[in-house]
């Protein structure tokens, strides 16, 4: 065959877009350092008690903990191409089960093993996924409204069972997690650590985070390359039901009891903190390292706020303006705006 | 430019182009265009991808503005319409808003008022009835058009766009996706519409239609009008001449075709008796070793099913496909692939890339699994020979392998998703559209590049494709026409035979095939 023989085409290339290297992204993940070490210096200058190593450690990290390990869930779900409201509900609804059936003491009591009661606040996140996942992957409901029912019912299943009251008497393993601490590191903090580090090696670097991408960036190319995106919409809504109760686990260790209104709220926060760092609500965009900065950023503000004498009562209305405020700053169209004030000469 | 002879002194001019020319940058898409459309005419409008006939239909409905020449509507000036407003346009493609019903779908663009300045359903409703009526449909007024038939839904399009007032009404396919008998009923309302005057611009890649319902022709050829002529005494090969022009006609193609298979060799890829639903019907083929084989047809034809579903990317009825003897399970990509299918689809930006991810990533997303150390973690450095490996044997320009696949142009797009079908080491290979939307370099690399690589690896490769100017490698083309398998011809071939054979036309040669199933049509 004579075809390397034939006319070798020069192919003329259009006008060349930027091209984004594995540097720039690299530097698109840490676009919120510079805006943390500003709020870390505003913060360690004018608030009392912020830049302290225990305030850092057990207030802001270890608040942030339950948040952190629940916007890495989404953030997984939101690169996939999907929503899921219902982790907020699930972060209720598990440890409820869970010391509903664990304890006498107000609850059922039918499950008198500890690790056994752990489990079915676990099976119960991973139900509400498979059921979630069925209903958007099979049927092909909006996720958005899919999950937004579950978080509805599954909150009002939360006040049904615990008819408004708060559990104390929590499994030994739960309520040590709580107050247990490796080198006076609180658990939690290392759990948060951990989820960050392994789903970020597991997004960039396992097959099954990258057809994850893949599937949020293209449904249909990924379907033609192969990747059955049936199963992997169901795996994703079975995850993040899992690491959801995993999370409410994890808050009800923190404030030491279940509460009927655990988890309320929390949602906001967790696509604030993942849209913030960088995951794009389209799907397929953002990175893991990226959503972490924006828990750590929400993290600090917070206790900003908490520690400075902010009133209580206007907490979560200074909170919002902040948040909004950071999606603008990180808005690609306000940058540009700004990007024009300034001489392209001081660009460079 | 001939004049259409037989047409009574009487007859006004509906429509009247003198000397369009429009370019796009450097490109010339029309250049000096005349045509004349009588009142109540139904003038086919012809001419192949390409031709200038898009650019010609939005210079017709106002779309677009050409740089010289003027457009005029003699036989409606009285009626104060403005120009955009003349001509009533019925895409392929639905427009319709499917949860609204039929009447309100009508009335869309223009809601009739009451004085409080909100919607008047009466009077709504009466005019899209009065609308229906005429084609004996008023009793679907109130349905929703989602649950309406296809037929039903074209008829609505018609009518909103004649709801404006327009009198001359451009239909673009509007044959595509309607059956037999709806296609008849369609015709017979057509012809009512032209005995009221209205005139029609009829649009269509199925030549045997335009001599069904169509008296005259136009045919545009490289942004020219070719051919203006009554179709009386013509045949489909007289129109095919026109669209393809002589010298494309006699121009064989300029890569060398493949050798023809060793019929000794045993087939890699073996397709039987292939059917799904009503779309593609006992479709059977066998490619050998270092075989390129060509499936043409039209538009709808049924092509793109049968090598969606040869891929695993869609189920199908009947039929078995096997790969080396071994049957391939039906309806999954993945096995399709570990079976040793290589896929490309025939839509790169629906389906052929991630558009924000790295070229590298994209090339190797269907064999990730081979690319995994023991922990199950994808080894970066395999990854990048793996492309590297890829990306050289096409030739893919790029910045960085971590360049975003939709920062390319759209022929190293389309090199990157030959890239991911070929990245599997497949032994057959699906190309669908191997070379659409590329310009002219591009399409000849490909081209080339496809063909060695099958001689090389000697694998089995089909190429699917609605455009005759794609098969240069293959020893031999399949033709698929409304479903099924109608003959086979051997290389060389030209352009024009395979344009006429898409039709359903094989003429005096010998590849037809004896099917007595298809003897009925």
């Amino acid at each position: 065959m004579s075809y390397s023989a034939l006319t070798k085409t020069v192919e003329t290339v259009p006008a060349a877009p930027k091209p984004v290297s594995r540097w720039r992204q690299i530097l698109r993940d840490l676009a919120l350092i510079p805006v943390i070490v500003i709020v870390f210096i505003v913060g360690a200058v004018f608030v009392p008690n912020f830049a302290t190593p225990n305030n850092i450690v057990s207030n802001i990290l270890s608040v942030s903990a339950v948040l952190g390990v629940a916007v890495v869930a989404q953030s997984i779900v939101l690169i996939g191409g999907y929503f899921d409201l219902s982790a907020q509900s699930v972060i209720g609804l598990a440890p409820m089960l869970m010391v509903w059936l664990y304890t006498t003491d107000g609850g059922v009591g039918v499950v008198s093993n500890p690790w056994l009661a752990i489990l079915s606040a676990l099976v119960l996140g991973a139900i509400v996924g498979l059921v979630n996942g069925l209903l958007v992957g099979r049927l092909g409901m909006n996720a958005f409204i899919v999950t937004l029912a579950m978080l509805i019912l599954l909150q009002g299943f939360t006040l049904g069972i615990s008819g408004g009251q708060t559990f104390t008497d929590l499994p030994p393993a739960v309520a040590a997690l709580g107050f247990a601490n490796v080198l006076g590191i609180p658990v939690d903090v290392l759990i948060l650590v951990l989820v960050v580090a392994i789903a970020a090696v597991f997004m960039r670097f396992a097959p099954t985070g990258r057809r994850i991408y893949a599937m949020g960036g293209n449904k249909e190319a990924a379907r033609a390359a192969g990747i059955n995106t049936l199963r992997m919409t169901i795996g994703l809504f079975i995850f993040s039901g899992v690491v959801a109760a995993f999370a409410g686990l994890m808050l009800s260790a923190r404030i030491a009891a279940v509460t009927s209104s655990q988890g309320n709220n929390i949602i906001f926060t967790v696509f604030a903190a993942a849209v913030i760092g960088g995951i794009s609500l389209d799907g397929g965009k953002g990175t893991i390292i990226g959503a972490a900065t924006g828990v750590l950023l929400l993290g600090m503000i917070q206790n900003i706020l908490v520690l400075s004498a902010v009133p209580s009562f206007w907490i979560d209305a200074t909170y919002g303006a902040i948040i909004l405020g950071a999606l603008l700053i990180g808005s690609p169209q306000v940058r540009g705006m700004f990007s024009k004030l300034i001489p392209a000469r001081m660009r460079r | 430019m001939t004049t259409v002879e037989g047409r009574p002194e009487t007859q006004r001019t509906a429509l009247r182009l003198e000397g369009i020319t429009k370019r796009f940058g450097t490109t010339l898409a029309l250049d000096s265009v005349s045509m004349e459309v009588a009142e109540g005419e139904v003038r086919a409008l012809l001419g192949r991808n390409g031709a200038g006939k898009s650019t010609l239909i939005s210079v017709v409905t106002g779309l677009l503005t050409p740089e010289e020449g003027t457009l005029a509507f003699p036989a409606g000036e009285e009626d104060g319409l403005r120009s955009d407003q003349r001509v009533a346009c019925v895409y392929q493609k639905s427009t319709l808003v499917p949860y609204l019903t039929a009447a309100e779908n009508i009335v869309l663009d223009a809601y009739p008022k009451n004085r409080a300045g909100l919607v008047d359903w009466k009077a709504a409703r009466e005019k899209a009835r009065s609308l229906l009526d005429e084609w004996g449909a008023e009793d679907i007024v109130d349905a929703l058009v989602e649950d309406l038939e296809p037929l039903q839904r074209k008829i609505v399009e018609v009518c909103r766009a004649l709801g404006t007032g327009a009198r001359i009404l451009l239909l673009d396919e509007p044959t595509a996706g309607l059956d037999g008998d709806a296609t008849r009923t369609l015709f017979h309302r057509m012809s009512e519409l032209t005995r009221q005057g209205i005139t029609i611009i009829y649009v269509s890649h199925y030549l045997e239609e335009v001599f069904e319902v169509c008296r005259t022709v136009t045919i545009v050829r490289d942004g020219r009008v070719v051919m203006t002529d009554s179709l009386e005494g013509l045949r489909v090969p007289d129109l095919v001449d026109a669209m393809v022009g002589e010298e494309a006609a006699a121009r064989e193609s300029q890569v060398p075709a493949l050798e023809p298979a060793d019929p000794d060799d045993a087939p890699i890829l073996s397709v039987s008796r292939l059917g799904i639903d009503d779309v593609v019907t006992d479709f059977s083929v066998e490619i050998r070793p270092g075989e390129c084989v060509g499936l043409v047809g039209l538009e709808g034809s049924g092509l793109f099913e049968a090598a969606r579903a040869i891929a695993g990317l869609d189920r199908y009825d009947q039929g078995a496909i096997s790969v080396r003897g071994r049957p391939v399970p039906r309806g999954d990509v993945m096995r399709a692939i570990r079976a040793g299918i290589g896929f490309l689809p025939e839509d790169r930006h629906a389906s052929g890339f991630v558009p924000e991810m790295a070229n590298e990533e994209n090339a190797t997303i269907s064999v990730l699994n081979r690319l995994t150390s023991r922990i199950g973690l994808i080894r970066p450095s395999a990854r990048r020979a793996v492309y590297a490996d890829l990306s050289s044997a096409w030739e893919i320009k790029q910045s960085s392998f971590d360049q975003y696949t939709k920062e390319l142009s759209g022929g190293n797009q389309q090199k990157v998703a030959l890239a991911r079908a070929f990245a599997s080491k497949p032994d057959v290979l699906v190309l669908a559209n191997p070379t659409a939307g590329v310009d002219v370099s591009a399409k000849a690399s490909i081209v080339e590049s496809i063909a060695a690589r099958v001689a090389s690896d000697r694998t089995a490769c089909l190429i699917v494709s609605t455009d005759e100017s794609e098969f240069e490698p293959c020893s031999r083309v399949l033709i698929m026409y409304r479903g099924r398998l109608i003959g086979e011809l051997e290389a060389p071939w030209t352009e024009h035979v395979l344009a006429a054979a898409v039709q359903g036309d094989l003429g005096e040669s010998q590849g037809a095939f004896e099917n007595p199933e298809t003897t009925e049509s």
